[in-house]
């Protein structure tokens, strides 16, 4: 498989060239998301040291995310420039995960099987560009024979469409 | 395989004609608002399968956990109103919409949206203390109480749970404070007192008996309205001058707008399926005596049950203010 | 001693009548298949069979569902280490390194050290839990939230040493995990914290779904929209085999892990899924080579697996010995127990000898079931990685979704996966680490909920941390290991990592 870019980044330009560095977009995201955190905290009682009520541990939680996505920001400096973060899989990955979304949404709606196998037809069919016999062979099979495996075998209600497949 | 699909497409092309047959025409899917091998689970399943002999159609359980079963509760509450959903839920059924209008949220639920079938059982609490505290009887637990205001300390559920809401009732009418020690369900309610971290707990028969057998727990007094046919010598609140009464039911609901007819089916089935011997004899090993009320009085009861505890929920109010 | 061999002997005559034998066997079987299901773990798997054993002897229905869990287990590492798709949040860490490896052309010897340090954890597990059960049981009863609330920031400790990335973003994905945990009821006053009036987020939300997302989708994301597809790999045969070099790596993290994952196991609660944790924390701190972690070690797949393993069989010992549960899967084992009449309690051993030592002799049984069919499997499930990527990665989305889907018959968990997915994606884009992000929300809610049940018990002092002396030991015990990860930065002003080369910063 291909190499993934996981980790931190090689610094290997000097500070600050480059423009935006990544670290500082993603510290201040962590920030933003703090403060979205300890705003939405305001409705629970804080209590006492002695008796935390339920908004305490957020709110303690929620300034230590705030304080070191301020540090991430400060020293990032010379971490990875935000432009050289490269986005080639995006696009696939947003494909991706409409077409999940997509099927999350129509499971309850046409039933499992039905969406399964319109999920499979779409990734090998339109997206992968597979032989149309495969295609057929591979989303028929699966979603027939996953469907039998947890839904008759392991009797989990899987959900049947209007149809009542 | 193939004759099963074969037969769900004929079955599609007939769906109209079978909307007019007689109830039940299909499998009935009955919700348990809790994951497999709790309480409403292990009632559940025996109901479900006496059902299946006397509607002659599948009845098929569904566990929708979630939220201390206001996902389950949900679910029916707002399902189609045809028969072919039931809920068993347990008494925390009228609790949930209690909680949630303290908190001014707005509820997942509320209990008439639900119409009541059949009480299935019902099981009284009892109160059990670690046996390393001097008290023997109710009159010496709330003395020692008085004596250490604060300093006994009781295990709970989680907040307005089955195990709470009995104690609290205890405490409000003898006048008593105590610590309440909240936990995420029955088992570690009871793991906390057995390692003497709090003194006292409510406890269902069937998750005290083997510890209080062993000499781990002792057992003072029960909410039941009598005395337990297995604890004959653990008197009731009502016979030390209290009138508090707390029982852990289960109990089939449908969707409020389920017609009639459809309920007195449902309802017949299950009289008829409380009587059968595989179910009984599974309830009893499960340590939950069958306990069936008929739609009438099952909505009195919990009529009754929800008054007291939307009560004990305002006594309460809400923890830590 | 004698005793125990006797009865030991018992247990062995039952677990070998064969209708018992054919059951454990076929529990293994279905819990690995269960298990290699992405989403779906050893919980889902025994709560999914649980009501299929309604109907059983009570023997064969514990058996059963033992040999369930713990193949749902094998298999869940299965897939953490083929597909980086962990099954529950103990198999997070092998995904870390058991998948780099397998990225490295090493997928053969890391099933086969995962298979082997879990037989061997198993094991001591098993041994310990014969041996020891009564006195440790009533020892683990000693372990309230005071202590627990110490075992858990002990845990979090852990974190020092669990990245090699930045020790900020670190902490901040820490605090991120931490965070994501408030969601839901808070059990000690009814609040519904952060759900957006959404009921299914009462009992917040599952690790399960989380890891899948994080680690499973998010790897998915990265992957299939390469430019180039990945490269198919094509095990030889020797290849499938652990080098001699790898074997010597594995035997002192196998040896560590079982004892650590056994110690941490019997305490009641659910802190067991910790122990895989803290076991690759151990690993690392102790290796000559850190900078190895999270690139393919060996050693982090040995060590937690084998932690992982033996405490779930730790997870028994206060469920027999005492009948009360550690945790969700244990509970459901009760309920298997209860569904027949016979009540776990503290008499269980005394009154049906045969169940409890039937059960541990076929846990021997099982987990030498589990040996012998999966190290020859291990050449089968390598090549699930020759199907071509194309094919492969829908197959598992749509699995993904079916697995979270089941758990509770519910879109949310999908949701919940797929916005997790979303975010991890993100994060690896800018370079964080996820594994911190399952820690902190597995200990978050534990965590909150220990300290305030403590509090609520000592009616707000902080001396009851002082007071009891397993506690304070405890708190001991995590001040040095803070301390230790402190020192270098304290007295040199420089990380440990940097020590060892791991810090990219410090060069």
């Amino acid at each position: 498989m291909a190499e993934i870019p996981a980790g931190p980044a090689q610094d290997t330009q000097d500070p600050e060239k480059g423009g935006l560095k990544s670290d500082r977009v993603s510290g201040l995201v962590l920030l933003a998301l703090a403060g979205l955190i300890a705003w939405l905290n305001r409705e629970f009682p804080l209590g006492t040291l002695a008796d935390p009520g339920p908004g305490y541990v957020p709110l303690l939680l929620a300034v230590g995310l705030g304080v070191i996505g301020l540090l991430v920001a400060l020293l990032g400096g010379r971490s990875e420039a935000l432009r050289d973060i490269r986005w080639t899989e995006a696009r696939r990955a947003a494909v991706i995960l409409v077409a999940c979304v997509a099927l999350t949404f129509a499971l309850e709606r046409i039933g499992y099987r039905l969406s399964v196998f319109a999920f499979l037809v779409f990734f090998l069919g339109v997206v992968e560009r597979k032989k149309p016999l495969a295609v057929v062979l591979v989303a028929t099979g699966f979603s027939l024979a996953s469907f039998h495996v947890v839904a008759i075998l392991l009797g989990v209600p899987l959900p049947r469409g209007p149809w009542g497949f | 395989m193939k004759t099963r699909y074969l037969l769900s497409v004929l079955m599609l092309g007939c769906g109209v004609a079978q909307a007019q047959d007689v109830f039940p025409s299909r499998s009935i899917t009955m919700i348990v608002p809790f994951p497999p091998g709790g309480v409403a689970d292990t009632t559940g399943r025996p109901t479900a399968a006496a059902l299946e002999k006397v509607l002659k159609q599948p009845v098929a359980i569904t566990n929708r956990p979630g939220a201390g079963g206001a996902v389950g509760n949900a679910a029916v509450a707002n399902a189609k109103p045809d028969g072919y959903t039931v809920l068993m839920a347990l008494s925390s059924i009228s609790v949930i919409p209690e909680a949630d209008k303290l908190f001014n949220r707005k509820p997942a639920y509320t209990l008439d949206q639900l119409a009541p079938v059949a009480l299935i059982s019902a099981d009284p609490m009892i109160l059990v203390v670690h046996p390393s505290l001097p008290v023997k009887t109710v009159k010496e637990v709330i003395a020692l109480a008085r004596k250490q205001p604060g300093e006994l300390s009781f295990s709970s559920s989680g907040v307005y749970g089955a195990l709470h809401m009995p104690m609290e009732m205890f405490l409000h009418a003898a006048k008593l404070k105590m610590r309440h020690v909240p936990t995420t369900g029955g088992g570690p309610a009871i793991t906390q007192l057995l390692g003497g971290h709090v003194t006292m707990t409510a406890g269902g028969p069937a998750a005290i008996t083997p510890h209080v057998k062993a000499g781990k727990l002792r057992t003072i007094v029960t909410w039941g309205a009598e005395r337990h046919p297995n604890y004959k010598e653990v008197p009731t609140f009502k016979e030390q001058g209290m009138d508090i009464v707390y029982y852990i039911w289960a109990g089939m609901f449908v969707p409020v707008a389920t017609p009639e007819p459809v309920v007195k089916v449902l309802r017949d089935a299950v009289r008829q399926a409380v009587n059968d011997a595989d179910f009984k004899s599974q309830m009893a090993k499960v340590n939950s005596p069958v306990n069936y009320l008929d739609a009438p009085d099952f909505a009195k009861y919990v009529d009754a049950d929800a008054k007291r505890l939307a009560a004990v929920v305002k006594v309460v109010g809400k923890v830590g203010n | 001693m004698l005793e125990t061999f006797n009865s030991l002997m018992m247990g062995f005559a039952v677990a070998f009548d064969p209708k018992v034998f054919m059951y454990a066997i076929a529990g293994c079987i279905i819990g690995t298949l269960v298990g290699m299901m992405p989403g779906l773990g050893p919980l889902a798997g025994i709560s999914l069979l649980l009501p299929a054993t309604f109907g059983l002897d009570p023997i064969i229905a514990i058996v059963l569902l033992a040999g369930v869990y713990y193949g749902a287990m094998y298999g869940g590492s299965t897939t953490s280490i083929l597909m980086r798709i962990p099954g529950e949040a103990a198999s997070v860490m092998t995904c870390v390194d058991g998948y780099a490896m397998t990225q490295n052309g090493r997928a053969g010897p890391a099933l086969a050290i995962a298979a082997i340090g879990s037989f061997f954890a198993g094991t001591v597990g098993v041994i310990g839990l014969m041996l020891m059960a009564p006195t440790l049981a009533s020892f683990a009863l000693r372990f309230g939230p005071p202590e627990y609330t110490a075992l858990l920031l002990m845990g979090l400790f852990v974190l020092a040493y669990m990245s090699g990335g930045s020790m900020l973003k670190t902490l901040a994905m820490a605090f991120f995990g931490l965070l994501l945990g408030m969601i839901g009821i808070d059990v000690m006053s009814g609040y519904t914290r952060f759900s957006f009036g959404m009921v299914e987020l009462g009992d917040g939300i599952g690790i399960v779904p989380v890891a899948v997302g994080l680690f499973g989708i998010s790897e998915i994301l990265i992957t299939a929209g390469q430019a180039e597809p990945p490269k198919v790999q094509r095990p030889k045969l020797r290849e499938l085999i652990p080098s001699r070099e790898e074997f010597r790596l594995s035997v002192g993290p196998i040896l560590r892990g079982s004892l650590l994952g056994f110690a941490i196991g019997i305490i009641p609660g659910s802190a067991h899924v910790i122990s895989s944790f803290v076991s690759y924390g151990v690993e690392r701190r102790l290796s000559k080579h850190p900078e190895r972690f999270g690139k393919g070690a060996i050693e982090g797949v040995a060590g937690p697996e084998s932690a992982n393993n033996s405490a779930a069989t730790g997870a028994f010992v206060p469920m027999l010995a005492l009948g009360i549960p550690t945790g969700p899967v244990t509970a459901v084992m009760i309920a298997a127990i209860m569904v027949h009449g016979i009540l776990p309690g503290p008499m269980l051993i005394e009154q049906q000898p045969e169940l409890f030592w039937g059960f541990v002799a076929s846990m021997y049984v099982g987990n030498l079931v589990l040996l012998i069919l999966n190290l020859p499997m291990v050449g089968l499930f390598v090549n699930l990685l020759r199907i071509p990527y194309a094919y492969l990665y829908p197959c598992i989305l749509a699995f993904c979704i079916l697995g979270c889907y089941s758990v509770s018959n519910s879109v949310t968990d999908v949701w919940i996966m797929l916005a997790m997915g979303a975010i991890g994606y993100g994060l690896r884009k800018f370079g964080f680490d996820l594994a911190p992000v399952a820690l902190g929300l597995v200990l978050g809610p534990m965590l909150e909920l220990s300290l305030r049940q403590s509090l609520a018990m000592s009616g707000g002092t902080y001396m009851i941390f002082l007071e009891r002396p397993i506690a304070v030991t405890m708190f001991g015990l995590a001040l040095l290991l803070l301390a230790l990860a402190l020192k270098p930065v304290l007295f040199r002003s420089k990380d440990w990592r940097s020590e060892v080369g791991l810090d990219e910063k410090v060069d």
